[in-house]
């Protein structure tokens, strides 16, 4: 291990969940009226590393494991600050379940030679939060779910991560490397630099890593080598409420008796 | 994808999740819920316990209808750590080739679950609020997504185990039944404290409050500001269990424990109230089996008022300590709202 640490962050590319409709005739996903967004969460991990880049001598590197398409959140990853920003893209990726989508990004945190990989509590869109879990346990890593905070030990090579566990806290201690998966909205993100931004848009093109670059079976991604396919998508209608508004407490406290909440 | 027989896989397990002795609710909703799954499915329900000294727990796992509970105890395994549990799992499916295995949708248990998949090559289903067996015996797990304004289906039909962590507070606790029987099995322990990569240092854990059957919630949002108070009361006038939005509870206001929602606990009680909550998807989601729905906000168009039957506009801070005034005046509240 070398004195600087690399920190990368796992960073996707998700529609716009206040947009997304499901066609009623096909039951699949109308993702054209929606927008294409930076997952939220992940800002969040953002800032953690970028946090820790400020604590001690830190690299830190945004991967998306995406299309070309996605590559504005990596431009907006640096203009947040991140010194550089890869695009792990293969068409043998398509359709890819938690099994493989953690395959590819531990196999990304070899190649960069991860000290610490960083990444959003969940998306936005398929919400599973299995994805850091998966990259450490591909590479037999620590891991830090839910942490709120975060302390380095670049003496010990360890992070000590604050847990969000039912009931309280707890504090940890991980070997490096280790993966961890940062609390949404646990920290204030950072907006982005005006310099920083300008660069990002201007002059900043990621380094595009394929399969077989980093390097990756074909055989082991993909729709064919995941355990699990979505069988269907239906919308969820809300559920039919009164929608009655009342004046007082008065009033509710009527209401309620007539309609015998006990 | 390695080549498996689905044949060889039986059994639907249940992960007991248990911290200090205290087993989390969601473990007991589960093994309810899933004794139905393993009738269908001609097999046995097995619990799994992993912690230490695990003889009190084992036993209730057997009074709440498990066939068998397989015990991993050692002090290696308290409190919970992702690596540990995930060597010892990993052995243990690999043994005992279960073909389902639930898991707590807590944050130990989506931790838990996303680390042993892997080594497992098991498809993990995340956060499913309904279960079903399709007709050829497939683990049909129906989940929201896209923040909860997407029902999907998954299933996993080439491969086992078939994984699914479920939220709390979506299945219902059957009663213990003291004269069921089953057998109770002690596992190899194959982790060594040496091979850990992880240390609690530290763990303060106080409310681990069950919202999840509570007849009434009164929840609170961000319009508190810092000042739970005049919502704990009106919770308490009403008998009912004080609950809370995430902003709520990552302000650091309420325990984590009392979140409602994607990411905390499906509540499903007859009176609803939401208090300064602005109705996010996330939220609702929680919330949408409640039989009635209040709503207390002082922005006219929250999309909360949509989700709710009856609504107040107006400040939290005055409406609730008038509920509380009146809900006082009479002797006994109850009699009133019977
Ligand atoms: C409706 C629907 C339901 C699905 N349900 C399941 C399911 O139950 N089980 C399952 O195995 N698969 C499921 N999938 C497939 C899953 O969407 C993909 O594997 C997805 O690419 C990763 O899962 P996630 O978005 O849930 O990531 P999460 O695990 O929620 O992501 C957590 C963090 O990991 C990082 N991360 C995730 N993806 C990337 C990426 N592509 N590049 C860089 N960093 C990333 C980010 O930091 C992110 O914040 C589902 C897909 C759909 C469309
Ligand atoms: C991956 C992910 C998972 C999430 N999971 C959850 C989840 O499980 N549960 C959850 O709740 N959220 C969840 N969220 C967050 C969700 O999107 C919302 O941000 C959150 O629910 C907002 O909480 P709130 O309504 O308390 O706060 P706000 O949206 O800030 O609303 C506060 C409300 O209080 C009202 N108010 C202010 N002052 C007063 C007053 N004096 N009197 C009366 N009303 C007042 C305001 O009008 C406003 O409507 C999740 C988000 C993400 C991205």
């Amino acid at each position: 291990m070398t004195d600087q640490w690399t920190v990368v962050v796992g960073i996707k590319q998700v529609p716009d969940e206040d947009d997304v409709t499901i066609d009623p005739d096909t039951g699949t996903l109308n993702r054209s009226g929606a927008d294409s967004i930076l997952n939220r969460p992940d800002r969040n991990a953002l800032e953690a590393a970028l946090e820790i880049k400020d604590q001690v001598d830190a690299n830190v590197i945004a991967v998306t494991m995406g299309p070309p398409q996605a590559t504005p959140v990596l431009e907006e990853a640096i203009a947040m600050g991140c010194d550089d920003a890869v695009l792990v893209t293969d068409r043998a990726f398509a359709g890819s379940d938690t099994w493989p989508t953690s395959l590819v990004l531990a196999s990304a945190a070899d190649y960069l030679d991860a000290d610490v990989v960083l990444c959003g509590e969940e998306t936005t869109d398929s919400s599973t939060g299995q994805v850091p879990p998966g990259i450490a346990a591909h590479n037999g890593w620590a891991q830090l779910t839910y942490a709120e905070e975060l302390e380095p030990k670049p003496d010990e090579d360890q992070i000590v991560a604050k847990r969000d566990v039912e009931g309280g806290h707890e504090y940890v201690a991980a070997d490096l490397p280790v993966v961890i998966a940062f609390a949404y909205g646990e920290n204030e993100p950072r907006p982005a630099g005006l310099h920083r931004k300008i660069y990002a848009e201007t002059e900043f093109e990621p380094e595009q890593v394929t399969a077989e670059e980093l390097p990756i079976d074909t055989d082991r991604v993909g729709l064919a080598a995941s355990p699990t396919q979505v069988g269907g998508m239906e919308t969820v209608d809300p559920v039919e409420r009164e929608q009655e508004r009342l004046e007082s407490p008065a009033e509710l406290l009527e209401t309620l008796a007539e309609e015998g909440v006990v | 994808m390695p080549d498996i027989d689905i044949d060889d896989h039986s059994d639907v397990w249940v992960f007991i999740e248990e911290h200090a002795g205290e087993v989390a609710p969601v473990s007991w909703e589960l093994l309810s819920e899933a004794k139905g799954l393993a009738e269908e499915l001609d097999e046995d329900l097995v619990a799994l316990a992993i912690g230490e000294d695990l003889d009190d727990v084992a036993e209730e796992a057997v009074e709440r209808g498990a066939d068998k509970v397989l015990v991993a105890d050692d002090p290696v395994f308290e409190p919970y750590r992702a690596d540990p549990y995930g060597e010892q799992f990993r052995y243990l499916v690999e043994e005992r080739e279960p073909d389902v295995v639930l898991i707590g949708g807590t944050h130990t248990g989506r931790d838990f679950a996303g680390r042993v998949a892997v080594p497992a090559y098991a498809g993990l289903t995340a956060d499913c609020t309904e279960l079903g067996i399709d007709e050829d015996g497939h683990l049909e797990a129906r989940r929201p997504a896209f923040g909860g304004n997407v029902l999907a289906t998954i299933k996993c039909e080439r491969h086992r185990p078939q994984m699914a962590t479920i939220r709390p507070g979506v299945f219902a606790t059957a009663d213990p039944d003291p004269d069921h029987e089953g057998e109770i099995e002690e596992v190899e322990v194959i982790v060594e404290e040496a091979d850990t990569i992880s240390e609690v240092v530290e763990r303060n854990v106080g409310d681990t409050a069950d919202i999840t059957d509570a007849d009434r919630v009164v929840a609170a949002g961000r319009g508190v500001e810092g000042n739970v108070e005049p919502v704990a009361e009106l919770a308490e006038a009403l008998d009912a269990e004080l609950a809370a939005s995430r902003a709520a509870v990552d302000e650091g206001w309420i325990d984590g424990a009392r979140q409602v929602g994607q990411t905390g606990k499906n509540v499903r009680p007859d009176l609803y109230v939401a208090v300064g909550i602005s109705g996010a998807i996330q939220h609702i989601e929680g919330m949408n089996d409640s039989d009635i729905v209040v709503a207390i906000n002082n922005d006219p168009n929250a999309p909360i008022f949509e989700h709710a039957d009856y609504g107040i506009v107006g400040d939290l801070f005055e409406i609730c300590p008038e509920l509380v005034e009146q809900l006082e005046d009479v002797d006994d509240p109850a009699e009133v709202l019977a």
